[in-house]
């Protein structure tokens, strides 16, 4: 009963989710739950890599942009949509190997620095490169008409694909290893572990969702460019989403992806930077009261209530 | 008996300091082997290199016939070789039996299908049974080097590398953990100790190597190695002359 109790939230939101266009929403309502969708996916992606194994990564616009522009190009080469995704996905895969082989040898924050690099290194590539319009940007033209609700939905099952990627790989012996690697990396090696497969893997895994919700998000803007895909700050914005709503959990990512997606609509729209500050705020908060973040406050709040009710 | 390990002039400098100068030795099967020396005599940087921790600057070291001299870590483990390490290294968000589980899912015996049924059974002969779904980090220093030696033994080494297990326990932890070296000896697993505690080594092992200033001073049995003038004068020094 208890185990019907925890499993049964999760699934009941699927299917409002799933149940909601038919309600009739305004367009608007619509965007802004497909947009948070793929927020979502980048955030739990990030977590297996951050917050499973531990290796903090400011380079994930990378994936999210190269998913987007291989989309782009594939659409307008005339494939189907549906097609190009997993070829997005691909791609960001090949692009995490070329990054993990070399950066994964480094440890802790030489890692996360090298990323950085990374990240600026490829946007500046791709400003400068012809073929897809450079800095001007590229546009998809595609022939078929705009339908909202095919959009919703394949955002609603790439997040939920996320989740379940992300539920398997933390109850494997996958994920074994890569909390083995998160706590003691050298610990881990002794026992067996091999940490530079392992994480070359989760970043991989990481990468083939983010890539993917690059080449969804291409599709529905219809126009992309490098200083919006490959920005340093969706780099830190999808590191920010799993360390507010707490990272190496489940739902943490999820809960961050949904409040910064909601924030970002509504508050970024009327005051342009206001949301940058708040995040700031959020992050300080987090590290110095609860590095658990929003997941981290609702046990507490759950321990409060249940000590409240047996007493 | 046959060779397991065999090492050959292993030499290993740091910054132009030789940790370790020309060590070489055999390692007989099923034997418990004691390392002693004074601090900084090289133990601990010779178990690293046969673990595969870190690799030398020279010389070769043979498993069971074949090379793995500079083999990574991992590596040694899925070839039969797994070592504790001095300060005790649990992984700390897990559980005791997670502990265990990592060892049994990455090392030799990685192919195993009755995970739970093995762990319990490694719990149990290091006596951490009752404390299995404890979080690692609430173990006493104790519990800690039983649940090291618990992991490390459930990656099944066939040589087991075991640093310092006694050291900062009591006379009767110390005991048991000796009881439990024998256990694992006489289940079929090769066993280099090293020790601060003469007593300990003299009580366990089959054969003991000196080691001083990365040299090897001396080996032989236990009771030899007792009296043989080149050691005590390493631990305790030479008789004032005159």
């Amino acid at each position: 009963m208890a185990r019907v109790v925890r499993v049964l939230p999760p699934f009941l939101l699927l299917a409002l989710l799933a149940l909601l266009p038919l309600f009739h929403l305004a367009a608007n309502r619509v965007k802004v739950l497909f947009l948070t969708f793929l927020l979502i996916t980048a955030s739990v992606a990030w977590n297996i890599l951050g917050g499973f194994t531990g290796q903090v990564s400011f380079g994930f616009a990378v994936f999210y942009g190269l998913g987007a522009y291989t989309t782009a190009l594939g659409i307008n080469a005339g494939l189907s949509p549906y097609l190009t995704y997993p070829l997005a996905a691909a791609v960001a895969v090949v692009a995490s190997l070329l990054v993990g082989l070399p950066t994964f040898r480094l440890r802790g924050p030489y890692f996360a620095i090298a990323t950085i690099g990374v990240g600026e290194a490829v946007r500046v590539i791709m400003t400068n490169l012809a073929f897809t319009g450079g800095a001007s940007g590229y546009r998809i033209v595609e022939h078929v008409p705009f339908r909202q609700a095919e959009h919703y939905y394949t955002g609603l099952v790439l997040a939920t694909l996320a989740v379940g990627v992300s539920m398997l790989v933390r109850h494997s012996r996958f994920g074994l290893g890569l909390r083995a690697i998160r706590d003691d990396q050298e610990a881990a090696a002794d026992s067996g572990v091999n940490p530079y497969a392992l994480k070359l893997a989760a970043h991989a895994l990481a990468a083939a969702l983010t890539g993917a919700s690059g080449g969804v998000y291409a599709r529905y803007a219809a126009f992309i460019s490098p200083d919006g895909v490959f920005a340093f700050q969706r780099s830190v914005a999808i590191l920010l989403m799993p360390i507010i709503g707490g990272v190496n959990t489940i739902w943490g990512p999820v809960l961050g992806g949904g409040v910064y997606g909601v924030i970002e609509e509504e508050l970024a729209a009327r005051f342009p930077e206001f949301h940058l500050l708040l995040y700031g705020l959020l992050v300080i908060l987090i590290i110095l009261f609860e590095p658990g973040g929003l997941m981290g406050l609702l046990g507490r709040a759950r321990r409060l209530f249940q000590r409240g009710r047996d007493a | 008996m046959a060779v397991i390990l065999t090492v050959r002039d292993l030499t290993k400098y740091f910054f132009g300091l030789a940790a370790l100068d020309s060590v070489s030795f055999d390692i007989r099967e099923g034997e418990i082997v004691g390392l002693i020396g004074p601090n900084g005599a090289g133990k601990t940087t010779l178990f690293s290199i046969i673990a595969g921790s870190q690799a030398p600057t020279s010389g070769a070291i043979s498993f069971e016939g074949s090379d793995i001299t500079g083999v990574k870590s991992f590596r040694a483990v899925h070839s039969g070789i797994a070592r504790t390490h001095q300060i005790t290294r649990p992984f700390r968000s897990m559980t005791v039996s997670e502990n265990v589980e990592v060892g049994l899912c990455f090392g030799r015996g990685r192919r195993t299908r009755n995970v739970e049924k093995e762990v319990m059974e490694i719990l149990e002969l290091v006596g951490l049974h009752g404390h299995a779904s404890m979080p690692a980090v609430t173990l006493s220093v104790g519990h800690l080097k039983r649940l090291e030696l618990a992991r490390t033994l459930a990656a099944r080494p066939r040589l087991l590398l075991c640093d310092e297990v006694c050291a900062g326990l009591t006379e009767s932890e110390m005991q048991s953990i000796l009881d439990l070296l024998r256990r694992i000896q006489s289940l079929g697993t090769t066993i280099i100790y090293v020790e601060h505690n003469l007593r300990a080594i003299l009580s366990t092992c089959h054969h003991v190597i000196v080691l001083n200033f990365g040299r090897k001073l001396a080996e032989g049995p236990p009771e030899q190695m007792r009296n043989d003038p080149a050691v005590i004068e390493a631990y305790i020094g030479k008789k004032a002359e005159g």
